[in-house]
Formats: structure tokens, C-alpha cells, sequence
């Protein structure tokens, strides 16, 4: 599937290769290249879905909002040349787009999020599927022991191109103790819980 | 996304290792299973951003209902009003009896402009009144969107396109 070969790319991909072409693909789409700015869009949508959805929008306001986020940045493809900068340029936007939209409360939208209800049960599996299944089950579990602040964070730098982690931290004005280079509190609190669930501890 | 084996507690300080990056894309499956992305969306963003013109002014969603119309029995139109800094662009969407739609819209403040309805098959073509009224009257069911082209040269120099997001009609 075309999305895991994006994927595996963007994991391949070392930090000054992705920048490179991502600084390039930029050049090509201020030039008009309907195709390069495109790939921008594939590649960075997954992101902004999930900022517009961590601010609290419906579906239906959180399509806006990335249609909206997108339109503006061609207005505004002259003041961004390389990668960080666009990724934290289009975090920024889609938050403060997404703020808009919920402060309007055009469509009203439920405060309670269903997140951390339940998973998706896929059925009985494999013997492997059922260890993978136990895996996600104690890591969505402890997730939902997070605060809130790192929830969010990590559920949005999750989706973000590695190289620019500590630009979608500074987007979402979470620059202190915050991921990239280092872990960061909100990941090592995980790796606490996780360890602590394994170790057979009362988390 | 092994759970990292007990021992020494990861510290916040440290760079990030191989168990983080795994642990973050654990964390990018559950949320791809539990809230994804409509899998279309990228493709109508392209549509919409694959414009001619890069010097673009952004229209917003700024209402969107339906008006019953009594002589149309239960058909419904829909109106949908967007605002961008120097137009608001009002449009009525009516289905037509074979299958597409008439589109009537109004330009605020009012004036004579060219304006372009992108469809995913060919772009249609209007150009609205002195009382900036417009009308594309049969338009293909589908994702459209509208282009109001840049004003006449004016003393503040050349306008800008004021650009809709997609539409589905």
C-alpha cells in the first residue's frame, strides 16, 4: 500500500536526505508544480488531522480546517524554504485555524472525546497476533494514564517527520522538557508506566 | 513497540533511542485505527491547491445551511456563505432535474468579476454583474471549487484570486 511505502521512506530516509528533498519539493511547488506541492500535502495531511482532532473538532470542522491550513500556505509559499520550518508553519496554522473554528462552535461538538474507550477488536488472532494485541492494549492503557498535555503531544509527534519532532513541539508551544533531540518528559513518563506494567507493578 | 525491559528508568535527558521511535510509531497505528484521517481527504486538498495563480486570497467557510424552498416541495437548496478579507461570496446550490446542479451566487461588496468554478472535469466559466450576481447553471455533481479571479488593476495594484475550499456538490 502506498501509505507503509511513504511510511518506510520516512523512516529510511536520514535527516539531511528528507530536508533536501522536502526543501525541494517546496522550490518546485512556489514554481507552480502542482505535482511537488501534492506530495507536501500527502505527506503532511496525516499530522494535521490529528492537530485539528487533539483540538476537539468534529470531523467535518477538522476537513475544514486542513482545507483552510492548505489554501493558506499557498498565499504563503514565498516565506518558507526548508523543512522545519514549513512543518511548524503548518502545525502553528492548523492549531490556531482549529481554535478558530471551535471558538465559533459553528457545529457543536461533543467536549467528551471517546478517546481511550476501547480499541477496535479485531477478532481472535495468531498466537503472534495476541502477543502484538496484549502490546497495543498496555500501551493504549498507559497512554490514557498520560496527562492530558502529553497525550496530545505525542499523539501529534507520532505523526510528525522525525527530523522536525522539536519544530512541532515549539508549534504547539511545548518547548520545555519536550521531545527532540531528547526524549522529553511526556515520552520517559510512557517508558515508566510501560516498565511498570511489565515489571507486574499496579500501574 | 516491545515494552523496554525493566531496570534503569529511561531519563528525560537522554537522546532519543531506537525503543522511543518504536513506542511513537506504536502510538501512530492506534491512532490510524482508532481516529483516521477520511482517506480521500488528501485528494480533494490536492484538487483544491492544484491552482494556476499561487497569488491567492483565502476564503473560510463562514455559514452553511439549507433553505427550504415551498415550491419545490421537500427539496431542500443548500447555501453555503464564505468570507475572505475583501469578498464575501454567498451561493445557493439547487439540483437540476438531470443530475447536476444550478449554482446562483452573489459577490459582496457587488461588483463585476470573472469567476471560475474548478470541477474535477472541465472548469466552467461566469462572470457576475454589476450587482455581483452570478450563476453557473448546470455544474456536475461532484468536488468543485470557485475561483474569483483578481479584480481590474486598480490604484493598490493588481488583486489578488479570492479561492474557495472544495466543495461537494
Amino acid at each position: 500500500m502506498a501509505a507503509d511505502d511513504r511510511r518506510a521512506a520516512t523512516v529510511q530516509e536520514s535527516r539531511p536526505e528528507r530536508s533536501a528533498r522536502l526543501a525541494g519539493l517546496i522550490r518546485a511547488a512556489r514554481q507552480g508544480d502542482e505535482d511537488a506541492l501534492g506530495q507536501i500535502v500527502t505527506e503532511l495531511s496525516p499530522l494535521l488531522w490529528q492537530v485539528a482532532r487533539v483540538a476537539g473538532l468534529n470531523s467535518g470542522d477538522a476537513e475544514d480546517v486542513l482545507q483552510t491550513v492548505w489554501l493558506r500556505l499557498v498565499a504563503h509559499l514565498d516565506d518558507i524554504h526548508d523543512s522545519a520550518a514549513l512543518t511548524g508553519w503548518l502545525v502553528t496554522t492548523a492549531k490556531r485555524e482549529a481554535w478558530r473554528v471551535r471558538a465559533l462552535g459553528r457545529r457543536q461538538l461533543p467536549t467528551d472525546r471517546e478517546l481511550f474507550a476501547e480499541l477496535p477488536d479485531e477478532g481472535p488472532g495468531s498466537e503472534e497476533q495476541v502477543i502484538v494485541d496484549e502490546q497495543r492494549q498496555a500501551l493504549w492503557v498507559a497512554i490514557g494514564r498520560l496527562p492530558k498535555r502529553c497525550q496530545d503531544l505525542l499523539r501529534i509527534i507520532a505523526f510528525a517527520p522525525r527530523p522536525d519532532y522539536a519544530a512541532v513541539a515549539a508549534a504547539l508551544g511545548m518547548r520545555v522538557g519536550s521531545i527532540g533531540p531528547t526524549r522529553g518528559r511526556c515520552l520517559a513518563k510512557l517508558r515508566a508506566l510501560l516498565a511498570a506494567d511489565a515489571a507486574g507493578d499496579p500501574l | 513497540m516491545t515494552p523496554p525491559g525493566a531496570g534503569r528508568l529511561p531519563s528525560a535527558d537522554e537522546p532519543l533511542d531506537d525503543d522511543d521511535f518504536g513506542l511513537l510509531s506504536g502510538i501512530r497505528e492506534l491512532f490510524e485505527a482508532t481516529d483516521p484521517m477520511p482517506p480521500d481527504l488528501p485528494e480533494r486538498i490536492r484538487f483544491m491547491v492544484a491552482l494556476r495563480d499561487l497569488e491567492i486570497e483565502v476564503a473560510r467557510l463562514a455559514d452553511e445551511g439549507q433553505l427550504a424552498v415551498a415550491a419545490r416541495g421537500p427539496e431542500q437548496s443548500r447555501t453555503i456563505t464564505f468570507d475572505s478579507d475583501s469578498l464575501t461570496i454567498m451561493i445557493r446550490i439547487d439540483a437540476n432535474k438531470d443530475g447536476t446542479v444550478r449554482i446562483d451566487g452573489w459577490l459582496a461588496p457587488s461588483q463585476r468579476r470573472e469567476i471560475e468554478m474548478k470541477t474535477t472535469a472541465d472548469s466552467l466559466a461566469a462572470t457576475s454583474d454589476e450587482q455581483g450576481r452570478f450563476a453557473f447553471p448546470r455544474v456536475p455533481r461532484g468536488t468543485a471549487q470557485l475561483v474569483v479571479k483578481p479584480a481590474e488593476p486598480g490604484p493598490s495594484g493588481a488583486g489578488r484570486s479570492v479561492v474557495t475550499p472544495a466543495l461537494i456538490l
